[in-house]
C-alpha cells in the first residue's frame, strides 16, 4: 500500500491520536522563499497516543506493521520549543514503510512508553530518553543505555554544552 | 517449606545446593568481539539473568554527523560496522542521495554492487569463522580469515584501504577499477566457491558443532518480529525478509527479476526452527548468493562515467528521509534530516547489532552459561555499531 493508501485506511478506522500528514512537494515558483520539500511523507501523530496509535498499526488486518524499526527523535533547532520524535514502521506481510511523528514540548519531554506495543521499543526508548531528555512513562527499564549513568545533559538536544572535564579527564 | 518447588526441583537434579552469583563477562572478552560487558546472574551452571551493559565504544557519531559536511560525514560510516564499511558507505549514501534525486550512473552501480556483496562475503567469513572460534574450533578461523585477506586485497587495489574504505561516495564511486580488477574478482569467485564447500564440511555439519548450537537460543517468528530484529535474524526464524528483494534499492529488483540469486532461509533442519544453527546456515549460504550477484554484475558491466556530477561543498535539499538496507548483520538505517544548508539537523544511524542484540536479554535466562558464548555468538554484533 502506498502512502496515500495507508493514511486513508488510518482515517477509516479513526486512528488515535492521528493530527495530519506532510508529503514532500515541489517548490512554489511564485514564491521565491519556498524550496519545497524533499525526501519521504510522514503522518504528524499526537504524543500521548503513539502507543495506542502503533497498536492499533499493528493490529489493523490491511495495514500490519508488525515491525519497530526504529525510535529516535529529532531537535529541530535551538530556538524551537519542540522536540520531534520518529518512529518508523515496517511491514513485513505488505511490504510497506511508515513514518510516524509527533511533537513533544522541550519543557515538559514526557510520553507514555511503547514497550508493551513492540519490545523493539525498549533501547530504542533508553537511547532516546539519554540523548534527548525525554521521559517514557511506564518503560520497564529506563536506565542510561550508551551513556554512564552519571553522565549530565542531553547530548544530541541542539543546546547542549560539551562538558569540560568528566571525573578529572579533560574533554576539551 | 519456604522453597519454592522450581528451586527444589533444581536441586533435586543437580544434587548440589547453590547460591545466585553475578559474573561480569567483559568488558574485555573474546566472544563479546570488542568491548561491551555482559552482567550474568548464574545459579549454578544455569544462566538466570543477563544485562548488556553498552557504550564503552560510543563515539558521539550521530552528533559528530550535526557538525560535519554531508561529505565529511562519509568516513564515520566506515567506523560503526566496521566489518562491512562499503555497505555503511551505500546507505548513508543512498539517504543523502535520496533527498537530492541524483541520477547514479549504471556502471557506478555495478561497481557498488559489485563491493557491497564482496563485503558481506568478508563480513560473514567473520562472523561464522569467530562463531566456530567462540565454540572451540580454532582451525577454520584460519581459513576463512585466508580467503577474506583476499577480499580485502581486492579492496585496497580498489580504493587504497582495507578496512575503512569510504570509497562509494555521494553520487556514486570515487574512482574506476583498475584494470585487470574486475578479472581477479572472477578469479576470487571461482576459488571461493571450492572453499565454501570445505567450511560447510569442516564447520557447518561438524558433529560437535551442531551439538553446541543446534536447539540452542531458539528465536520464535513472532519473537523475532516483537524485537525488531532484521537479516540472518529474521531468516535464522524462518521468515522470508529480505531488503533487497522485497524492497529493492540500486539494481537489486533487476538482478532478482534475472533470477541470480535466491534467499536462504533456516529449516529447523538440525534441531528447532530458529536455532543458532539456522543463524549460522544462513550466513553461510548468504555467502554463496552473493557470489552468484557478484557474476552477473560482472557479466553485465559495460564501461561508462563512475560518479555523477555533483558540487564540491554539497547543499541537500530541505527535507527528510529514510533508507533502510541490507547490511549483512540486518537492517542498516539512515535517518537524515536537512534544513537545506551545509550540515545535516539530524543524521540517525540504526544499527542491525543494536536492535539484534536487544533479544539476549530474553534469549539467557534459562540456558546454561557454556551456552551463552554460542547465543552471543549467533547474534554476530559488531560493537563498533551497537555503541556507534
Amino acid at each position: 500500500m502506498d502512502f496515500r493508501g495507508i493514511l486513508d485506511r488510518l482515517k477509516a478506522r479513526q486512528a488515535p491520536g492521528l493530527v495530519g500528514s506532510d508529503e514532500p512537494r515541489a517548490a512554489d515558483p511564485a514564491d521565491k522563499k519556498d524550496k519545497g520539500r524533499a525526501g519521504d511523507p510522514f503522518l504528524w501523530v499526537e504524543a500521548q497516543a503513539l502507543p495506542r496509535f502503533l497498536e492499533l498499526c499493528r493490529d489493523d488486518e490491511r495495514l500490519r506493521f508488525e515491525c519497530l524499526i526504529d525510535l529516535t527523535a529529532t531537535d529541530p533547532s535551538k530556538d524551537d520549543p519542540n522536540l520531534h520524535v520518529v518512529v518508523q514502521l515496517l511491514s513485513l506481510a505488505f511490504r510497506h514503510r511508515l513514518m510516524v511523528k509527533c511533537t513533544l514540548p522541550k519543557a515538559a519531554a514526557s510520553m507514555p512508553s511503547s514497550v508493551p506495543v513492540h519490545r523493539a521499543a525498549q533501547w530504542h526508548e533508553r537511547e532516546c530518553g539519554e540523548m534527548f531528555g525525554i521521559t517514557f512513562t511506564g518503560h520497564p527499564d529506563p536506565r542510561h543505555i550508551l551513556l554512564p549513568e552519571d553522565w549530565i545533559g542531553t547530548p544530541l538536544r541542539k543546546d547542549y554544552v560539551f562538558p569540560d572535564e568528566y571525573h578529572g579527564i579533560s574533554c576539551k | 517449606m519456604a522453597e519454592s518447588t522450581a528451586t527444589t526441583e533444581r536441586e533435586f537434579m543437580l544434587d548440589v545446593r547453590t547460591q545466585d552469583m553475578e559474573v561480569n563477562m567483559g568488558p574485555q572478552h573474546p566472544a563479546t568481539h570488542g568491548v561491551m560487558r555482559i552482567l550474568m546472574r548464574a545459579d549454578g551452571e544455569i544462566c538466570t539473568g543477563a544485562q548488556p551493559h553498552l557504550g564503552y565504544l560510543h563515539r558521539c557519531a550521530e552528533k559528530i554527523g550535526e557538525n560535519v559536511e554531508w561529505l565529511q560525514y562519509l568516513p564515520y560510516t566506515d567506523r560503526y560496522d566496521y566489518l562491512a564499511a562499503m555497505n555503511n558507505n551505500l546507505g548513508y549514501s543512498l539517504a543523502v542521495e535520496k533527498l537530492m534525486g541524483i541520477e547514479i550512473p549504471r556502471r557506478a552501480l555495478m561497481i557498488r554492487t559489485i563491493c557491497a556483496e564482496l563485503n558481506r562475503i568478508g563480513s560473514h567469513l567473520i562472523a561464522f569463522g569467530t562463531y566456530g572460534l567462540d565454540i572451540g574450533a580454532f582451525t577454520p578461523f584460519l581459513y576463512m580469515f585466508r580467503e577474506r585477506e583476499w577480499m580485502m586485497a581486492l579492496f585496497e587495489k580498489i580504493c587504497g584501504a582495507r578496512l575503512t574504505y569510504s570509497y562509494i561516495r555521494i553520487g556514486g564511486v570515487f574512482n574506476d577499477a583498475p584494470p585487470g580488477w574486475l578479472s581477479e574478482v572472477e578469479r576470487f569467485c571461482d576459488v571461493f566457491e571450492e572453499k565454501w564447500q570445505e567450511y560447510v564440511d569442516l564447520l557447518m555439519v561438524n558433529h560437535i558443532f551442531v551439538q553446541r548450537t543446534a536447539n540452542i537460543g531458539v528465536i520464535s517468528p513472532a519473537m523475532a518480529l516483537d524485537f525488531g530484529l532484521s537479516g540472518p535474524m529474521v531468516r535464522g526464524s524462518g521468515i522470508d525478509w529480505d531488503l533487497r528483494r522485497d524492497m529493492p534499492y540500486e539494481l537489486y529488483a533487476e538482478i532478482w527479476k534475472a533470477g541470480a540469486f535466491s534467499i536462504p532461509l533456516g529449516k529447523g533442519e538440525r534441531g528447532a526452527l530458529g536455532d543458532c544453527w539456522d543463524r549460522a546456515y544462513v550466513r553461510v549460504m548468504e555467502m554463496m548468493e552473493s557470489i552468484k550477484i557478484v557474476r552477473w554484475c560482472l557479466d553485465s558491466i559495460a564501461p561508462g562515467p563512475v560518479i555523477a556530477d555533483i558540487p564540491k561543498t554539497l547543499r541537500v535539499p530541505a527535507g527528510e528521509a529514510y533508507v533502510g538496507i541490507e547490511n549483512p548483520r540486518g537492517e542498516l538505517g539512515h535517518y537524515v534530516v536537512s534544513d537545506g544548508g551545509k550540515v545535516a539537523v539530524r543524521c540517525r544511524v540504526r544499527g542491525p547489532s543494536f536492535t539484534n542484540l536487544a533479544v539476549v536479554e530474553e534469549l539467557m535466562p534459562g540456558t546454561l552459561i557454556a551456552d551463552a558464548v554460542a547465543i552471543i555468538g549467533s547474534t554476530d554484533i559488531v560493537v563498533g555499531e551497537t555503541d556507534r
